[in-house]
Order: C-alpha cells, then sequence, then structure tokens
C-alpha cells in the first residue's frame, strides 16, 4: 500500500457542531481508488464534504501529506444539482477548473483554454463541448464534469454519486474511465455512492459508513461476497 | 424621426432626463442578469422600494430633527437622499441576502412583507415632507423630469463602475454564483464575492431610484434579463442582450412618452411588459416548432 496521502485522526463530523459520527480514524493511501460506502442518511455525503473542507470537522484533526501547498481536490459533483438558468456550454463549465489558477481580474490564458480542450478531449466530452450544459445527458454532463476536474490538475479526483440521474451504461463508461485515470496518471480517487457492486468492481479500498459505524479495509476483505450476500439476506444493504 | 432626432438634440431641454433614463436601462439589466440566475427575482423587486423607503426617511430627518435645508438649494436634500438610499438599499440587500444564505423562514414571505412595508412607509413619509412637493413624490411614481447634471454624472459613473467590475471579475462571480462548492473547494473567497455582488447590485439599485425612481429600477432590473435569457445561448449574450434591450426600450420609452405626454417611467415599464410578452410568445413558437420537426 502507497503512503497516506490523508489522514482522519480522531474525526468527528456533523453540522453546526453536532456530530453525525464521531471518532472516525483513517488514512487514504496515495494513487488509491477508494470508496466511501453507505445507504442514503449514513453521513457519507457529510463525510466527503469534511474532507474537501466544505465542512469543518466536530473534533479531531484531518492531515494531508503534502509539501506545504494545500492538496488539489479535483470536484466531480452531482451533475443533477446545477440550476439549468445558467446559459453556460460543456466548455464554459470545464473551463471553470483553471480558475482556481488565475487570480482576480486576469483574464483566462490561452494556454488554460487549450488545456481544457485536452481535458474534455480526454474525458470523451470533445463533441458536444460547445452545447449548453443544461441540455447534455446525465452521462455527458458527468463527462464534462470529470474533464473540469481533471482542468484542475488534481492529486484527488473525488466523485460523489457518480451514478445519480445517469443511466446505467453511462455510468460504467464514466466509471471506467475513472479508473484508467487512476491507473495511468496515479490519482488518488475518492468515489462516493450507495451502489455496492461499482465499489466492488472499482475500488480497491472501501470507507464503509454502517448504522453509526466507519468500517475501513480492502475491498475484497470488507466486501467479500460471502459478507454482502449476508447483508442481503438481513435486508441491511 | 423628427421626435427622435429632437429629443437627442444637445439643446433638447430634457436632456438629462433621457440620457439618465438610457443609462439606467443599460446598467440595471446587467447586475439584474445575476438576481435572474441566482433566482432572486423577487429581490429584484423589494430593493427599489427598500431604497426610496431610505430616500423618504432621509428626507424626513429635517422635519424631525427641527432642521432646515438651505433654500432653493436641491442639492442638500439630494445629498441626504443619495445617503439614504444606499445606506437602506447595502443594509437591505446584505441582510436579506445573509438570512436567504442562513435558509430560515420562507424567503418570498420576508421579501414581499419588506416590498409592502415599504411601499406605504415611502408614501406616508413623503406625504407629510414639504420636500415631497419638490418632486419626490414624482419620482416615486416614475415621473423622469427634473434630472439634474449631478444626477447624470452620479449614473454614468455607476454605469462604468458596473461594467468595470462586472468585466474584471466576471469568471470569480459566475463561479460561485454556479457553483458554491466548488469554489470553496478552489479556495476562493465566497463571501467576499457575494459581498462584491451585492454591493454592486445595491449601488445600482440605489442609482436608478434617486435619478428614475422605484418604478423604472425594478422594471429594467428584472425584464431585460428575463427577455434576453429567453433568446441568448451564452452568458455573455444574456449580459449584452439584456443591457441593449434595457437601453433601447428607455430611449423608445422616453420617445413614446414625450409624443403622447404621458409619464416615462410607467411608460418603460409598460413597453418592458409588453416586449416580454411577445419574445415569450415567439420563443415558446420556436421551441413547439423545434419539438415537432425533432419528433
Amino acid at each position: 500500500m502507497n503512503k497516506a496521502l490523508i489522514t482522519l485522526d480522531n474525526v468527528s463530523i456533523g453540522y453546526n457542531s453536532q456530530p453525525v459520527l464521531s471518532g472516525i480514524s483513517l488514512s487514504i493511501a496515495d494513487a488509491s481508488f477508494t470508496a466511501i460506502l453507505g445507504v442514503n442518511g449514513s453521513g457519507k455525503s457529510t463525510l466527503l464534504k469534511t474532507i474537501l473542507g466544505l465542512l469543518p470537522p466536530v473534533a479531531g484533526r484531518i492531515d494531508a501529506a503534502t509539501s506545504g501547498a494545500p492538496l488539489v481536490f479535483g470536484y466531480v459533483p452531482q451533475s443533477i444539482q446545477f440550476d439549468p438558468i445558467y446559459l453556460l456550454t460543456g466548455f464554459d463549465v470545464a473551463l471553470m477548473g483553471v480558475y482556481g489558477r488565475i487570480g482576480p481580474g486576469r483574464m483566462v490564458p490561452a494556454g488554460e483554454r487549450d488545456f481544457t480542450r485536452e481535458c474534455l478531449r480526454a474525458a470523451g466530452a470533445e463533441e458536444f463541448g460547445g452545447r449548453r450544459f443544461a441540455e447534455l445527458s446525465g452521462g455527458q454532463k458527468q463527462r464534462v464534469l470529470i474533464a473540469r476536474a481533471l482542468a484542475t490538475r488534481p492529486e484527488v479526483l473525488v466523485l460523489d454519486e457518480p451514478t445519480a440521474g445517469v443511466d446505467r451504461e453511462a455510468t460504467k463508461a464514466v466509471l471506467e474511465f475513472v479508473s484508467h485515470i487512476n491507473k495511468e496518471r496515479k490519482i488518488t480517487v475518492l468515489l462516493v455512492t450507495h451502489d455496492f457492486a461499482s465499489a466492488r468492481h472499482y475500488a480497491g479500498h472501501v470507507i464503509w459508513l454502517h448504522e453509526g459505524t466507519v468500517m475501513c479495509g480492502p475491498t475484497g476483505e470488507l466486501l467479500s461476497v460471502e459478507r454482502v450476500a449476508e447483508m442481503f439476506e438481513r435486508g441491511e444493504v | 424621426m423628427e421626435t427622435l432626432s429632437q429629443i437627442l438634440s444637445p439643446d433638447f431641454l430634457l436632456r438629462n432626463s433621457i440620457y439618465t433614463s438610457v443609462l439606467v436601462g443599460l446598467a440595471c439589466p446587467l447586475v439584474g442578469v445575476f438576481l435572474v440566475v441566482r433566482r432572486l427575482v423577487f429581490m429584484g423587486v423589494a430593493l427599489p422600494q427598500i431604497s426610496s423607503t431610505g430616500v423618504a426617511i432621509a428626507l424626513s430627518l429635517p422635519m424631525w430633527f427641527g432642521f432646515k435645508l438651505a433654500e432653493h438649494s436641491s442639492h442638500s436634500a439630494h445629498t441626504l437622499a443619495f445617503i439614504g438610499s444606499v445606506t437602506f438599499s447595502l443594509s437591505a440587500i446584505l441582510l436579506l441576502a445573509f438570512l436567504e444564505r442562513r435558509g430560515r423562514g420562507q424567503p418570498e414571505g420576508r421579501l414581499g412583507t419588506a416590498y409592502v412595508v415599504a411601499s406605504a412607509l415611502s408614501i406616508l413619509l413623503l406625504a407629510k415632507n414639504p420636500y415631497g412637493e419638490i418632486g419626490w413624490l414624482d419620482m416615486m411614481k416614475g415621473e423622469v423630469i427634473t434630472i439634474s447634471n449631478s444626477d447624470l454624472v452620479l449614473t454614468a459613473a455607476t454605469l462604468a463602475l458596473v461594467v468595470a467590475i462586472l468585466g474584471l471579475f466576471h469568471k470569480e462571480l459566475l463561479l460561485v454564483s454556479f457553483d458554491r462548492e466548488t469554489a470553496i473547494i478552489m479556495r476562493k473567497k465566497v463571501v467576499l464575492w457575494d459581498v462584491v455582488l451585492y454591493v454592486l447590485i445595491g449601488l445600482t439599485v440605489s442609482m436608478a431610484v434617486l435619478s428614475v425612481g422605484p418604478l423604472i429600477a425594478f422594471g429594467f432590473l428584472l425584464i431585460p434579463a428575463l427577455t434576453a435569457h429567453l433568446f441568448a445561448r451564452t452568458m455573455h449574450q444574456f449580459t449584452i442582450m439584456a443591457s441593449l434591450i434595457g437601453g433601447v426600450v428607455a430611449l423608445l420609452g422616453f420617445l413614446i412618452a414625450y409624443t403622447w405626454d404621458l409619464p416615462v417611467g410607467p411608460t418603460d415599464v409598460v413597453l418592458l411588459g409588453a416586449l416580454y410578452a411577445v419574445a415569450w410568445s415567439v420563443a415558446a413558437i420556436i421551441i413547439s416548432r423545434r419539438t415537432t420537426a425533432a419528433g
């Protein structure tokens, strides 16, 4: 296993100082593909937002093994959350990925625009980059959002429920691509999902939020066929 | 055409009124675009009225505290009105935006109440105020007649400021509006950008209310942006189209009002409403034809 990139030390997560889950100690290895797994309401989005810095931890600390600069996250939110009122093309949305490197009041340089096109191409979104984002299918939106995440030049690619609002074929294509990026570019991937099958198929490690507890480990151990079958029988998943 | 060349002539008596109307028509939609995409349309309605209440309260201060403004000097009254308008606009937009962000209560209820109370309070205060007689009540109704040179300069300066800030910081304001979470992850100062946007909206509304009154202000804040949204394909097109619609309608509205001796404000707003209705119908027909062709 590679060295830990993100470490949570006795962390409590929640809202307005009210913990939802407490005593979380785990680490996410560099270049790993980790799934945060759990049913709706288990706290996986809260955990993700805390790791991303969108929510402060209620207690404990989160460390990133970087050389001083803050960790760069390429965040892929759920595509259904975006308001269709914005008149943005796929390219406009993907271009936002480079904004983190450009100071206020400065134009986006031509080089960054070219890089965004490369990211759209890499994510298989080049052909619909000129179309309105709101009019794209769920799978196409996911690809544009992945291109935007890649445009941030991320150290960690974070996907929040990429299967939401996306058909089975598109989900498979998106996860295959993310798996490919993880292997080829050695980018750490953090996938939030309630889909056990996807987690088992793609993730090397799993953080499983279940009935107020947090379990971590290699996918093969934590989500063994016997164990998942047993849980299905008990109606727990 | 003759009337048009007459009102555009530098010697035209009401030249300040027409220049100011057109500048307000150009400036208000620029910030109105953000009210529309952030789904803050009700705020666009309530804010000009709250701003005009600020004007009314500021003009009531001399009466309440028993001092008189210099006779025949509208400058002091204008300064007081400007302070009242800006103070109320900025305080209201920052407070309402804060409450919106907290997500408690009913935003529509809050804004509706603020609008109706502010309307009533403005009329009550100005009805009992000596400065109400020198044109402020007319202003509240949208009569754009007595526009001073300083009002014109203030309007032009505000337009320049709005264009400069929106041009310079468009990407930051757009990112924070479209995807706040990503902006935070990118370590953008989201609260700062919200404040920049709200201050810009507050200043534009104050300037518009002070120059042309609340009726025209909320007409131009929202209707050009809503009309442009029906046809624009990109955010740049949306912004430019909304601003141009505002400017052109302000000019046409003034021309119609001057020709038929009508109050400018209501004429502008009715014209904007009619244009929106026609644009909406045309857009609906286009969508229906596209759907039929695709099906």
